[in-house]
């Protein structure tokens, strides 16, 4: 993966919101993001993870007053000079309220929204529909009003309604937050299957630990506004003491292990595992 | 989760008129407009609200029409007791009877019809074309003739918009009532508005980013989904509705003998009565919605 170019690249990027914020909400973040990557973003409320998901379509800092400085670097495009329709054509957003980002009369309409502004044609926009709607698992409701779905279905379609465009890059914020358990597992699923099938690189911001320690390969830690921590869930979730402290959730397998460690009831070696199946992968070594 | 309900939006139905693209519907309805507002006559107004009437049952939409009507016609009878004593016509006013301290005007009886029977026309001509036509359809349909993009979308919205906010209202109005403040008048309405109307501020922005990543408001070539044709029939409805509109409302306006104001005179006992249950009328429909609002 090291030799291949970052698709998203963050060059000492800092923002201050408008209205006179002395603290900047993210500060001097550097990341690179590459191509197939399923990113998930950490952190409490008010870390920067929002902020930061909306420098990679360019929303901040072209629509979002604030003070802007930094690089952002999304395909080789520079988000500063890059309007945003530009940039919504390689990278499509989610946000945590299904019910604030739909806007239509129908389903299909709300999904033909965006095709209609980069002027697909007609064909092209009914095989689309049908096409998203069937990976999202939304079929048949293509008629039926975008308020009249329940909160799974509503984030559903926002996830459809950003794939109608074809995006490289998929960024999530906290997509799950308003949805009850199960419609959070078909979200999950949906983002891990076209992760997996399309390679599409996936950014998301949840609280969902466990879930993103078995789908994601890059786990970034934010607190207040900086980046604590970048790598892979066994690296960042091997920070114990770290996560704790900040006050974030770890993987039920990874406190155990620590806590094994920390009685003495067994030597477990950094990084610890992250998922059920890695630990028993490990645990079988040891026993 | 299908509690929404647009207050007057389409029924469906296959009749020759839900069948028709919505532009002649649209032209029909801005020429029975146009005709209203220029003529007073009792007689040309009371025509095209009885042909808007036989349009509502033709294309079967009578019980949801009704259901407007019946909120719209008693406020509208406030243009009869209104007018009776001050009407909106030059003077001198000829007086044909007494009423308490007011004075009941010949001319204001008759602009009191007239108004009553402009709005409800206009109204029932309006309601043909919303009730058997697809929202999208017409938006798109208006999109077509040049109407601008973010216009038509903010139309969208608000539509769609109206029935969330009440949804939200009525939420928050019974989350009142179970923390036992006081649900109902308008004490209770008036701190509930602050968090609908926050939460609406709150989804507009929200919006806005969302339709911004999704290349909304793109200044380049455009298309549209809603695909809406014009049959000939339409375009054959369309001229007709043209020219008949386009001619009445020559003939309204150029031909002075259709000016029964003065001419068209109304009995005492008849301008009393008139006035009395116009009035009676509307405090009934008060009292209705007031007792309505206060239950809910
Ligand atoms: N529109 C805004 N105006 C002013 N400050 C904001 C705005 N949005 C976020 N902030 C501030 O920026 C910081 C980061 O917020 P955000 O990116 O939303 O974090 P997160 O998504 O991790 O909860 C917070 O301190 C927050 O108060
Ligand atoms: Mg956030």
């Amino acid at each position: 993966m090291s030799e291949k170019k970052p698709v998203i690249e963050f060059k000492d990027v800092t923002f201050w919101h408008g209205g006179g914020n002395e603290k900047p909400a993210i500060k001097n973040i550097n990341l690179k993001i590459y191509e197939g990557d399923y990113v998930a973003l950490l952190g409490l409320n008010g870390a920067g993870k929002t902020t930061l998901q909306l420098c990679i379509n360019g929303v901040i800092p072209n629509s979002i007053m604030g003070d802007f400085e930094g690089e952002v670097i999304v395909y080789g495009k520079d988000t500063y000079d890059t309007p945003v329709r530009e940039m919504a054509k390689m990278v499509g957003m989610v946000f945590d309220n299904p019910e604030f980002q739909l806007s239509q009369m129908s389903v299909a309409e709300e999904i033909a929204l965006g095709m209609e502004s980069l002027g697909f044609s007609y064909d092209e926009m009914v095989e689309t529909i049908t096409e998203v709607l069937d990976i999202v698992g939304l079929q048949g409701l293509e008629e039926r009003s975008p308020f009249g779905l329940s909160g799974g279905q509503q984030q559903r379609l926002s996830i459809a309604a950003a794939l109608a465009m074809e995006p490289k890059i998929l960024v999530m914020d906290e997509p799950t937050s308003n949805v009850d358990p199960i419609g959070k597992e078909e979200i999950f699923s949906v983002a891990a299957q076209l992760n997996r099938e399309k390679n599409m690189t996936v950014i998301m911001a949840e609280h969902e630990v466990e879930v993103m320690a078995a789908y994601a390969n890059i786990v970034i830690v934010m607190h207040e506004g900086e980046i604590l921590l970048n790598g892979t869930p066994e690296e960042v979730f091997s920070n114990v003491e770290l996560i704790q402290k900040l006050g974030l959730r770890l993987p039920q397998v990874t406190e155990y292990a620590h806590r094994l460690n920390q009685l003495n009831l067994a030597s477990i070696k950094k990084p610890y595992p992250v998922t059920l199946n890695s630990a028993i992968e490990r645990y079988k070594d040891i026993l | 989760m299908q509690g929404i309900v647009i207050p007057i939006s389409m029924v469906p139905g296959n009749s020759a008129i839900h069948r028709m693209n919505p532009l002649p519907k649209l032209l029909w309805t801005f020429g029975i407009l146009a005709l209203s507002f220029s003529t007073r006559n009792i007689a040309v107004l009371g025509i095209a609200f009885a042909i808007g009437l036989l349009l509502v049952f033709y294309s079967r939409i009578t019980s949801a029409y009704l259901r407007v009507a019946l909120i719209l016609f008693p406020i509208s009878l406030t243009l009869i007791t209104l007018q009776s004593i001050a009407p909106a016509f030059p003077r001198p006013w000829t007086t044909i009877a007494a009423f308490g301290p007011f004075n009941i005007y010949q001319e204001g009886i008759y602009s009191g019809i007239s108004l009553l029977l402009r709005i409800m026309a206009m109204t029932t001509w309006a309601m043909v074309t919303i009730m058997t036509s697809h929202p999208s359809d017409i938006f798109t349909s208006l999109k077509k003739i040049g109407m601008p993009y973010v216009l038509n979308f903010i139309l969208v919205m608000t539509l769609q918009l109206i029935p969330i906010l009440q949804n939200e209202f009525g939420t928050v109005l019974n989350a009142q009532k179970s923390r036992a403040m006081k649900g109902s008048g308008f004490g209770a309405i008036l701190p509930s508005m602050v968090p609908v109307f926050v939460g609406a501020i709150e989804r507009v922005q929200q919006l806005s980013i969302s339709l911004e990543s999704r290349a909304f408001g793109s200044t380049g070539q455009k298309s549209s989904f809603r695909q809406v044709r014009m049959a000939f029939s339409d375009y054959f409805v369309m001229a007709l509705g043209f020219v008949t509109t386009g001619l009445a409302t020559y003939w309204v306006i150029i031909d002075k003998s259709l000016d029964w104001s003065k001419s068209m005179t109304f009995s005492p006992i008849f301008a009393v009565s008139l006035v009395l249950s116009a009035t009676i009328g509307f405090l009934v429909f008060v009292i209705f919605a007031i007792r309505a609002a206060l239950s809910a």
